[in-house]
């Protein structure tokens, strides 16, 4: 009899070394949400009507391993890029430094072509009235003006058929002109470096544009035939933008146009102020059950505010096996779990006192309380726990971190309050002759 | 310390008032939610734009008010955080951010703020939220549903899920007359709200059950009492407990987690008086109309 009670307590102490092993230190073992560190969630959805629902997932297959090349590329750490159904891309880069510029990248459709501009003063006075003649477009020259907003300029008449698209680009980098002003640098592989001899061949002292996504971001005139598959993009970058426009360049062109449908930005200072806040408030909370507990039950409520420790120590530990991730609501979730906790202890201890209320003696009350409460714990954490796992399967973000939390910590709760409190109930009384509760 | 006696209150009796209660509230709920129109839901499931600004320099909710009515933009609103006129909540229609922050920044100069946080969701994204969220809840039902008509039977399933209708159209009914947004975090406290009150409400129906196979009368409107009585002191200490780890979310878990707090504090003391109140009497007044006998 005795040495299943040890037996038992052994599996104690070896649940708590697990799970302490588990999650010390917690800074570096449990992953925070967005909310909690700030960073970017956006969900991209890609519209393209003309194909099928099977050739529209594919194109989201290949839109979604060029963002995640570019995202590579902006050396973002734990960026998490997932497919949702068939036309859908979730991006996570939790604790991204600079969420605009990240946002501008997986956004930019990026179709780079090369397309030549019509040298007919007469065709383009025409255009510029308004009758654009068949097989030209009238594209604006876009400019940044000093304060960083694009404005058109002077308008260019462009053919509609572009010579060349980006497609042949082999690598793209940040260069400096020979002013000394940034640009982007390409290098064309085998087939666009022929391609492009060839254009520049036959269209010396024409102006050749370079448009990015319809804008016209530079029309150079081309001067010479140009051989070796090597060109240079300028118009007026900074430093940052041609390094932007080069990560875009060399991961690729996005196969369709991508609509950002949900964005949701948190700067650090917000994910700063939710974490203390909330774990404050956690704090708070699990001080005032633990002192209610010790004062209303005295010896057995310290038992249950050490189910309830034990409690939160499983629920870390297991979050942190796992990887699981801590929101703010899943802060929310370890507080109630908390709550929670006592209240399998609650209905122990009530039925105990009401045992003894009936006459029985302390152990028969014990033995009592345990097995009758039982039913009411195990139906109602139970009923808790569907609603738990379902929104940890359905739910997003936020709400999926909440119902992981919740879940794991009513099996923790199913655990603590019935094994361990039990366990070390049976050792005290069995150990020492126990004349009067004090419960 | 044993604050609750045994007590002998005729709970039962009381429900004609608590009806009468419940429904005022409910009923007055569901006029201001109507009144509202969209502006009862966040950005989550309407879609549209929602920033945390905070200004480096202290402005006012009306100049920022004034601001946006200028802009043409259509549907906006202005929260002010704190009360030195410097951080705000703006929410406005879809695709409006890039012209406010341009107005913002001629107006006070683009150095002169920071977005501390931004989510922008589109009118079909906003759709896909709305629908994941109601599949959730219907998902969390049925599963409640059926689990306590294996465990008791399907008049008790019944009534713990029109308890828990009734714990959610209360929290939405107090939501709408203090002009509060539901949003994603809403619904996650509204699941919790759930769980909570068919947890309170299992509780009582396990001593239910217990009473009925102990005593195999059919004075239904006695044992019920009885069950609920002998379950009371568990029920006030739970609800008193989890209510007061709630009260230190709502005042010391900042403004993002208010709204979430506000629902899950009314939901809980509605959760526990509707377990007290309104589950245990529907199964008795059902009974009034269709006798039946409780086979548990």
């Amino acid at each position: 009899m005795m040495r299943q009670y040890y037996y038992k307590i052994l599996v104690i102490i070896g649940v708590i070394v697990l799970f302490t092993f588990q999650f010390y230190p917690p800074g570096k073992k449990i992953k925070r949400g967005l909310d909690l560190q700030g960073g970017l969630h956006v969900v991209l959805e890609v519209a393209d009507a003309r194909t099928d629902d099977k050739s529209l997932s594919d194109i989201t297959d290949r839109a979604l391993e060029i963002i995640r090349n570019r995202i590579d590329a902006l050396g973002v750490a734990e960026p998490v890029i997932q497919k949702d159904g068939i036309d859908r891309i979730i991006v996570d880069l939790p604790g991204v430094g600079d969420p605009d510029k990240a946002i501008e990248i997986i956004g930019q459709t990026a179709l780079l072509e090369f397309r030549l501009v019509s040298d007919d003063a007469e065709l383009m006075n025409k255009a510029v009235s308004g009758d654009v003649p068949e097989g030209y477009q009238l594209l604006y020259h876009k400019e940044k003006d000093e304060r960083g907003i694009l404005r058109d300029t002077q308008p260019l008449l462009v053919k509609i058929e572009p010579e060349m698209t980006g497609k042949y680009i082999k690598d793209a980098y940040l260069g400096y002109d020979n002013s000394g002003f940034p640009d982007v640098n390409l290098e064309l592989d085998n087939e666009g470096a022929a391609l492009f001899e060839k254009v520049t061949g036959e269209n010396v002292n024409r102006q050749l544009a370079i448009v990015l996504d319809g804008v016209v971001r530079s029309a150079p005139v081309i001067r010479e035939r140009i051989g070796g598959g090597r060109a240079n993009i300028t118009g007026k970058f900074s430093v940052e933008e041609a390094r932007n426009l080069a990560i875009v360049l060399r991961a690729g062109a996005l196969p369709a146009k991508v609509d950002m449908i949900y964005r949701e930005v948190v700067g650090p200072t917000l994910g700063r102020s939710n974490i203390t806040q909330g774990l404050r408030a956690a704090l708070y909370g699990a001080i005032f059950v633990v002192l209610f507990m010790a004062v209303y039950y005295s010896v057995f409520g310290l038992l249950a505010n050490f189910a309830m420790a034990m409690n939160l120590l499983i629920l870390l530990g297991f979050m942190a096996t796992i990887k699981g991730v801590l929101t703010l609501p899943g802060i929310a979730g370890i507080a109630l779990t908390c709550g929670m906790a006592v209240d399998a202890n609650v209905l122990i201890y009530e039925r105990i006192r009401e045992e003894l209320r009936a006459g029985k003696s302390p152990r028969a009350s014990i033995d009592a309380g345990y097995k009758r409460a039982w039913t009411a714990i195990i139906d109602s954490n139970l009923t808790t726990i569907i609603v738990g796992i379902i929104l940890f399967l359905l739910g997003e973000g936020a709400i999926k971190g909440f119902g992981l939390t919740l879940s794991i910590g009513i099996v923790a709760n199913l655990f603590t309050a019935v094994f361990v409190t039990k366990a070390i109930v049976d050792l005290v009384i069995t150990t020492r002759k126990i004349e009067k509760l004090r419960i | 310390m044993d604050i609750i006696k045994k007590t002998n209150i005729d709970f039962i009796g009381k429900r004609k008032a608590a009806y009468v209660f419940s429904l005022v509230i409910i009923l007055a709920g569901l006029v201001f939610f109507s009144m509202r129109g969209r502006q009862n839901f966040g950005v989550d499931f309407v879609g549209g734009e929602m920033m945390n600004i905070e200004f480096s320099t202290g402005t006012d909710v009306s100049e920022i008010r004034d601001i946006l009515g200028n802009l043409n933009i259509g549907y906006y609103s202005v929260q002010e955080l704190g009360e030195n006129g410097k951080s705000f909540i703006i929410k406005s229609g879809f695709g409006t951010i890039e012209k406010i922050l341009g107005e913002f920044g001629s107006r006070y100069g683009s150095e002169s703020f920071t977005i501390k946080g931004q989510s922008q969701v589109s009118p079909s994204m906003s759709t896909t939220l709305r629908n994941k969220a109601l599949f959730a809840f219907i998902a969390g039902m049925i599963g409640i549903l059926l689990y306590i008509t294996i465990r008791f039977e399907f008049r008790f399933a019944v009534g713990a899920t029109l308890a828990i209708f009734h714990d959610m159209l209360f929290v939405l009914a107090i939501l709408a007359i203090t002009r509060k947004q539901i949003d994603a975090t809403v619904i996650a406290a509204f699941l919790t709200i759930a769980g909570f009150s068919v947890n309170d409400t299992v509780v009582i129906f396990d001593r239910i059950r217990e009473n009925i196979r102990k005593h195999r009368g059919d004075d239904y409107t006695a044992v019920f009492n009885n069950s609920i009585n002998e379950t009371l002191s568990r029920t006030i200490l739970t609800g008193l407990s989890t209510i007061v780890v709630v009260l230190c979310l709502f005042f010391l878990g900042g403004e993002t987690l208010h709204v979430f707090s506000l629902s899950l504090l009314i939901g809980f003391i509605i959760g526990t008086y509707s377990s007290v109140f309104i589950a245990t009497s529907i199964l008795i007044d059902w009974h009034k109309v269709q006798p039946h006998k409780f086979n548990v």
